[in-house]
């Protein structure tokens, strides 16, 4: 009896929320307008295009692209990924580069913030200069880059020799085991900026009163960085950092234009190596299946973004 | 008594002492991170003012000998076929990056406004599906948007572009802009509804003059954003004639592997416009980037 009209009333409930939420964006239907425009742009360029890939990568489609013969052939485009040697490789090279790259940007970023911190004669020239490196194009870092490890009149191997610490100028980045931190240490070039920017406006949240407390308890420069700077900062941290970790999980310009993934894909991370098998060598199926199981990884990520983001907002609320 | 008189000097002394290291470890850190930061681009303002000859030296000529403006001169004359591709190039990348700025703001504008003061149903859930686009790369969507502009007919049209760009730059700049608005009190315009103006008077007439400064940086950050992108440029365009700055210069160069000089005095032009934009206003800049993540 009891449980039979919990059930009603359950469903009861659960009707007049439906029509509530109906009934509220009917209400709000104005609102809608002002999203409109934005949503329809996205629905065009992003919507359409996951559901695509989702269907090519089941799918061998001829090199020319010509989607009228493409042949389905279930889940064999994944197994191809998963067996080939080629993959365990590129993910490990693109674990290497996403963590060194985001681990360094970040720190050498957040430390530039606190040395600006304190006000000086040039702050603010010094400060602009460093952010130079995040403006400017990609690909004119990666040709000025690519000049300076040149293995013949490279200005660091020339250094090298000069200072007697080398005999003849090294291969930066025509040898496997050194092109890829020597490409991790120009995206750190390009990206340390942002994180500066990120921290140098979340220490000016930091309230002075505290730190001068902490000072006045006795508190070391350390102790007040530990225990007091450091946690207000924690939820710029978080964003700072997975927006970093998606960024460098992304870049393609930087080994593209370097190297090209080479030598023997030593440099290659994900996204250039989907961009060969599809634009390189129209492997349209597996480059799909490929960006499918990045658009996973991608979404895991997402969550976490999401929630760090969506803890900043709860946190406003209520205060 | 004196075992107090000589605690505390000490203890005083030493404490000064442990801030100074902090203090010139600070400094010592930042001379490093300005020379990371420098160099590299010193040295291709330094290379740009070489002859071909002179940069290709071993031991390299430190400072130039003979500085010549002669890279400079090519890529600008008009009448030189380097010249004429390269300003081509520059027109080309102007056209693209301006249409996709003020495309941007005209739709950014009204949505992050939606978004930092209506209360509609499923708003979380579209804010967060548009700042979810800024997580994938450009590659996982190059395959079907390349089979929807040849549909479309856009393939080799600047068309491709500014509607791609257009959705890398939105989330972004709806973040960017619900930021400022997040931060102008509600007051004003409820001031302004009680005095007889609309919502969307309101909205036009108060909220967009107070929120300039977003709309500003915004519209700087889609204009850097498209003047830099290579990818989409890289796949859609192939007549020499519609490319953009940086894949013209990639593939200009790809074909004259050796003229360094030419290369880096390209990549200084390049440079420039963006670094002299973001230089001027780059208050506008830092502060709408950080408003969204740090809130005031």
């Amino acid at each position: 009896m009891t449980i039979v009209s919990g059930k009603v009333e359950a469903r009861r409930t659960l009707q007049s929320a439906r029509s509530d939420v109906l009934r509220k964006m009917w209400e709000h239907r104005a609102d809608y307008a002002y999203v409109l425009p934005a949503i329809a742009v996205m629905l065009i360029v992003i919507a359409y295009p996951i559901y695509y890939t989702i269907e090519l990568s089941f799918f061998n489609t001829p090199p020319g692209l010509q989607l009228r013969d493409k042949i389905f052939v279930g889940f064999n485009n994944y197994t191809a990924i998963l067996t080939s040697g080629v993959f365990w490789q590129v993910t490990f090279n693109t674990l290497i580069w996403t963590v060194a790259s985001t681990f360094f940007s970040f720190v050498l970023g957040f430390a530039a913030a606190l040395a600006l911190h304190r006000d000086f004669i040039g702050r603010g020239v010094l400060r602009a200069i460093l952010i130079i490196p995040w403006v400017i194009s990609a690909v004119a870092a990666s040709y000025i880059w690519k000049w300076i490890y040149h293995s013949d009149f490279g200005i660091i191997g020339a250094v090298l020799v000069e200072l007697g610490w080398a005999s003849r100028p090294p291969n930066f980045i025509d040898s496997v085991s050194t092109v890829l931190p020597s490409l991790i240490v120009v995206n750190i070039w390009r990206e340390f900026p942002f994180a500066m920017i990120m921290m140098t406006a979340g220490l000016q949240t930091v309230p002075e009163q505290l730190l001068r407390a902490a000072k006045v308890d006795g508190a070391n420069a350390w102790q007040r960085f530990w225990h007091v700077t450091f946690p207000h900062l924690r939820n710029v941290s978080t964003v700072t950092i997975l927006l970093l970790a998606v960024a460098n999980f992304n870049s393609f310009i930087i080994p593209w234009i370097m190297t090209g993934g080479g030598p023997s894909n030593a440099s290659h991370i994900w996204i250039t190596h989907i961009y060969e098998l599809a634009f390189g060598r129209q492997r349209w199926g597996v480059a799909s299946a490929y960006s499918v199981l990045l658009f996973i990884i991608l979404m895991t990520l997402g969550y976490f973004y999401v929630r760090a983001l969506s803890g900043n907002e709860r946190k406003d609320g209520s205060a | 008594m004196s075992t107090v008189s000589e605690t505390t000097p000490r203890g005083r002394t030493a404490r000064r002492v442990r801030i100074d290291g902090w203090r010139w470890g600070g400094r010592a850190f930042l001379v490093f991170m300005l020379l990371y930061t420098a160099l590299p681009m010193i040295w291709m303002l330094l290379t740009s003012i070489k002859s071909g000859f002179a940069a290709m030296q071993f031991p390299p000529q430190w400072w130039p000998d003979q500085p010549t403006l002669d890279s400079y001169q090519k890529l600008l004359d008009p009448q030189n076929s380097v010249g004429q591709d390269f300003l081509r190039f520059f027109w080309n990348s102007l056209i693209v990056s301006t249409a996709t700025t003020i495309l941007s703001v005209i739709v950014a504008v009204p949505a992050a406004y939606a978004f930092s003061r209506f209360t509609f149903p499923g708003r979380n859930f579209l804010f967060f599906a548009v700042l979810l686009r800024n997580m994938f790369p450009a590659v996982i969507f190059l395959v079907p948007l390349f089979i929807l502009m040849r549909a479309i007919g856009l393939v080799n049209t600047h068309g491709s572009l500014v509607l791609t760009y257009l959705t890398f730059g939105l989330p972004l700049a709806i973040w960017l802009l619900k930021g400022f608005y997040d931060n102008i009190p509600v007051q004003l315009e409820q001031a302004a509804r009680i005095d007889g103006a609309t919502r969307f008077q309101a909205f036009v007439l108060i909220v967009m003059p107070l929120s300039a400064p977003g709309i500003i940086a915004t519209a700087i950050y889609s204009f850097i954003g498209a003047w830099n992108e290579y990818i989409y440029a890289y796949t859609f365009l192939s007549k020499n004639e519609q490319l953009t700055l940086p894949v013209g210069i990639q593939r200009f160069f790809s074909e004259n592997t050796t003229d360094f000089p030419g290369l880096m005095a390209a990549s200084f032009m390049m440079s420039v416009p963006v670094v002299v934009l973001f230089l001027l206003l780059q208050r506008y800049f830092v502060r709408a980037l950080t408003e969204g993540a740090v809130k005031h």
